[in-house]
């Protein structure tokens, strides 16, 4: 890595020091009398929660000021079918990194169709800009090194709230440093100078996925009574489904309807 | 002489299973396919009722959640969930208590879900598939095609059977939990209000009051 990103490392430890300092921290422990709570506050796993909720707030500040605007600008004034033709550019760019974790993952026939699908729509597709593979019948998916843990049996780990990534857990933010790592498009632009290629694709990809979601966390923040538990729950369902490829979990809970339903 | 008690029983045997056994033995497969194809056409007449009442486009507001609200007292479980998103917190409230917080609970997911069914109800909902998760229980899979990006929405839709009664327990979309998310909610005030109900329902009562406020 270069000096540029070690600094920018180390700005981040500190920044997450400070604000663990400021809020004291850890969760206050339940009563050990109860096991009930005790039981309900291992399996939620956020001994950081004040930390996380303190940073969960910086985010939400830093993406009613910037982030959303811009999004929602994107949204209103760029014709959907730019605005599909940049998604579809961005998700073609991930296909490396996608096939690595497809294959560490042992995922044979996933990777296959990875493969398809960035050499049909690079070419055909006119540089990824148009996803030509699924109207043939190859779909996509993701897949990211945090789920290729996940796959080797490597536990989340505790609840984490990280500063503009947001919602995530040791293993992830592993992951997460990991694809951002072995992403040739990355290097590439690392060894030829041109860092701010980074820095745009990244920006792009956050404008993107935001103005996806607009409508659901808009909905999700507006009926939530703790939006954070809320997030939290969700990213962690989401990432079930993300690690099993999409195959039905085996927790979705059990609802009886009783006799007056 | 032959042996005729031998056959007489093994005839017997015969009979017994071919009129007592093979009949309760087919029924049951029979019984789930039959409550499996009942939770298709249930989630599909739920679409179909929900794009006919909810995407009228010149329906004020509170029309619209008048629509809604029958809706999904008619199609959800609303008690039965509730009861499963309150958690533990259930067995500690009063009968009062108990009452006051279904009744807040139906406000919170009519005036929160209103929005999100209108956007919904005017797109293609195609049911893929269906699986039974127990006697009294059935999932049904479906896909629903949103305007952008080409790739369709999973949304599980999980119904619990009651005898003739059918009710939706629980929506899954893209594997996110409606009701989890909103115990995982729930959950989290009650523990900051020290494990008491009254406290949540104070929040509730706050939260429906500023959802009926907000504009569409």
């Amino acid at each position: 890595m270069r000096v540029g990103t070690w600094v920018q490392t180390g700005v981040l430890a500190a920044f997450l020091v400070l604000i663990m300092s400021v809020t004291g921290g850890c969760a206050t422990s339940p009563n050990p009398a109860d096991p009930e709570a005790v039981a309900e506050f291992n399996a939620i796993n956020d001994p950081g929660e004040p930390a996380n909720r303190a940073i969960f707030a910086v985010n939400r500040g830093l993406d009613a000021a910037f982030l959303k605007p811009v999004a929602m600008a994107y949204r209103d004034m760029t014709p959907q079918f730019f605005q599909d033709r940049i998604n579809d550019a961005l998700d073609n760019l991930r296909s490396p990194v996608i096939f690595f974790n497809d294959v560490l993952q042992g995922e044979l026939e996933r990777a296959v169709a990875t493969v398809i699908r960035f050499m049909i729509n690079s070419s055909l597709g006119l540089l990824g800009l148009n996803d030509i593979a699924t109207d043939l019948g190859v779909e996509g998916h993701d897949e990211d090194f945090g789920q290729t843990l996940a796959v080797w049996g490597i536990p989340e780990g505790p609840y984490m709230m990280l500063p503009l990534f947001g919602p995530s857990n040791p293993r992830d933010a592993i992951g997460i440093v990991v694809d951002f790592l072995i992403d040739p498009f990355n290097i590439w632009a690392g060894n030829t100078d041109r860092d701010y290629a980074i820095y745009s694709r990244s920006a792009a990809r956050a404008v993107d996925l935001r103005a996806l979601h607009m409508e659901t966390l808009d909905e999700l923040e507006k009926s939530s009574l703790d939006f954070y538990a809320s997030i939290r729950s969700l990213y962690r369902q989401r990432r079930v489904n993300e690690i099993g490829n999409g195959d039905p979990s085996d927790n979705l809970p059990v609802i009886s309807i009783g006799t007056a339903p | 002489m032959m042996d005729h008690s031998r056959t007489q029983a093994a005839l017997r045997g015969l009979v017994f299973i071919f009129v007592f056994v093979l009949p309760f033995g087919f029924a049951p497969p029979s019984a789930a396919a039959e409550t499996e194809e009942r939770a298709g056409s249930f989630i599909r007449s739920l679409a179909t009722e929900a794009m006919e009442s909810l995407t009228q486009e010149d329906a004020p507001r509170n029309k619209r959640i008048q629509r809604f609200r029958k809706l999904f007292n008619d199609h959800f479980a609303v008690r039965s969930i509730g009861r499963f998103v309150l958690g533990r917190t259930w067995r500690k409230a009063s009968k009062e208590e108990q009452t006051e917080y279904l009744k807040l609970f139906e406000d919170l997911m009519v005036v929160s879900y209103v929005d999100r069914f209108t956007r919904y109800a005017g797109k293609n909902l195609t049911i893929t598939r269906t699986r039974a998760e127990s006697a009294k229980s059935t999932t049904v899979f479906s896909e629903i095609n949103t305007a952008n990006t080409g790739k369709p929405v999973q949304v599980l839709w999980r119904v619990g059977s009651l005898g003739k009664v059918m009710k939706i327990v629980d929506v899954i979309v893209e594997g996110a939990s409606m009701s989890q998310t909103l115990r995982s909610d729930f959950g989290s005030i009650v523990r900051q209000k020290g494990g008491k109900v009254s406290g949540l329902i104070e929040e509730l009562r706050k939260k429906t009051a500023t959802l009926k406020a907000s504009a569409p």
